[in-house]
């Protein structure tokens, strides 16, 4: 199937090159795209130099911008299935086309992939702040809540998406911090998720851009935005 | 009581308050008009602000209006109602502009995200030109071009 995997980076003009190297290796028949979300560093001229387009956005619009910028190319040059992995090198790219052949095997609409699913992976090398380790409590609990699923990573950017997800993402999407919501709200429009363990690395350039002011602004606003989406009503007929 | 009231309106709105806060409105209208004619304000902008100055020169006619919304207020002060109805105008202005901003986020997004799809196609299609340059000139490409498929096979 036709496939896309797209890659949403800030400022990583270190671990882009390893990335999209990385890709190429693991899902050789996909089309690659960096979308650049407004770096002020060398990134995009990286990506060009080994023949991967760029989607530049002239300013940093935030991350969901990104992943939405990337469904709407998806979309429109026709592929059938996106794959998407940050850019900063967490992401192997071999675990990326596990959750890719998932979704062309029709197993579901979106499947994400986790640091935590199977229990006994206690994730723990993941070194988090305080209040990250706490937003990412809440969501969990958020999104179960409103979904009737459990989801154990509801902030993992390392997902592959059909047709039928990327529309929906497509026509509206948070422009801020938006895998959690985007969950919420895909699984409440009608659409299967199922998340695959996998495996992730420490970061291997770059800088988080998560400081911890700013991840409590991203707890409180997310949880507006599920409270509000719990509110908004239910859309099973497009199922 | 209602002599009372009187009392206290003529106190507060003497005619002389009552013709300068009617020179404003009318000072007021006319700045809205000037920043249309100059293109810094749109019209579809301006409506609300002419219907804040058109209150604030009916308010200044005819004084009775603002004793009458106290008492359906249930303020025994005018002047605190007074203050108390511009205060939940501006609240709502502000609100509106909150909307606005956010629609024109929204926009704004969308022509980015245009923009970049559009510059990405055209890589995308440079590309594949060069691709097809590479295989039309059997191997003899230049070393620009080759390097795409150097860094593949290192990968």
């Amino acid at each position: 199937m036709k496939t896309l995997v797209f890659i949403p980076a800030l400022n990583e003009e270190a671990s882009i090159a390893g990335v999209i190297a990385d890709v190429r290796a693991h899902l050789p028949q996909a089309d690659l795209l960096v979308v650049d979300d407004g770096s002020t560093d060398q990134t995009t001229r990286n990506a060009r130099s080994l023949g991967v387009p760029v989607a530049l956005l002239p300013f940093n619009q935030g991350v969901g911008a990104a992943h939405q910028t990337g469904f709407l190319y998806a979309l429109r040059g026709g592929y059938e299935i996106c794959g998407q992995l940050d850019g900063d090198g967490q992401h192997p790219a071999a675990e990326l086309a596990r959750l890719v052949s998932e979704v062309e095997k029709g197993r579901a609409d979106i499947v994400v992939g986790s640091r935590f699913h199977d229990p006994g992976v206690d994730g723990s090398e993941f070194r988090s702040t305080f209040s990250r380790r706490i937003g990412q409590r809440v969501f969990r609990r958020m999104v179960n809540a409103s979904t009737r699923q459990s989801f154990t990573d509801t902030t993992s950017g390392m997902r592959a998406l059909n047709r039928r997800a990327m529309t929906l993402f497509s026509e509206r999407y948070s422009p801020e911090f938006a895998e959690v919501e985007s969950l919420q709200r895909a699984i409440r429009q009608g659409l299967k998720i199922e998340e695959l363990q996998v495996q992730m690395l420490p970061r291997t350039g770059g800088e988080s851009f998560l400081t911890p002011m700013r991840s409590l602004y991203y707890i409180f606003k997310t949880m507006i935005v599920l409270l509000v989406g719990h509110l908004r009503p239910k859309n099973p007929e497009t199922h | 009581m209602s002599h009372l009231i009187t009392a206290d309106l003529a106190v507060r709105f003497t005619p002389q308050a009552r013709i300068i806060a009617a020179i404003l409105a009318v000072a007021f209208m006319a700045m809205i008009l000037e920043l249309i004619r100059q293109h810094k304000l749109q019209e579809r902008y301006s409506v609300i602000w002419f219907i804040a100055g058109i209150g604030m020169l009916v308010g200044a006619a005819f004084p009775g209006i603002l004793e009458l919304l106290a008492r359906v207020m249930g303020v025994r002060d005018v002047g605190i109602a007074l203050f108390s109805i511009v205060l939940l105008v501006l609240l709502a202005l502000a609100l509106s502009f909150s909307v606005i901003i956010s629609r024109q986020a929204e926009q704004i997004t969308r022509l980015a995200q245009e923009d970049a799809i559009q510059r990405a196609r055209v890589d995308a299609e440079a590309d594949a030109l060069r691709r097809d340059d590479e295989i039309g000139s059997n191997g003899d490409a230049a070393e620009g071009a080759l390097e795409p498929e150097e860094e593949r096979l290192e990968g």
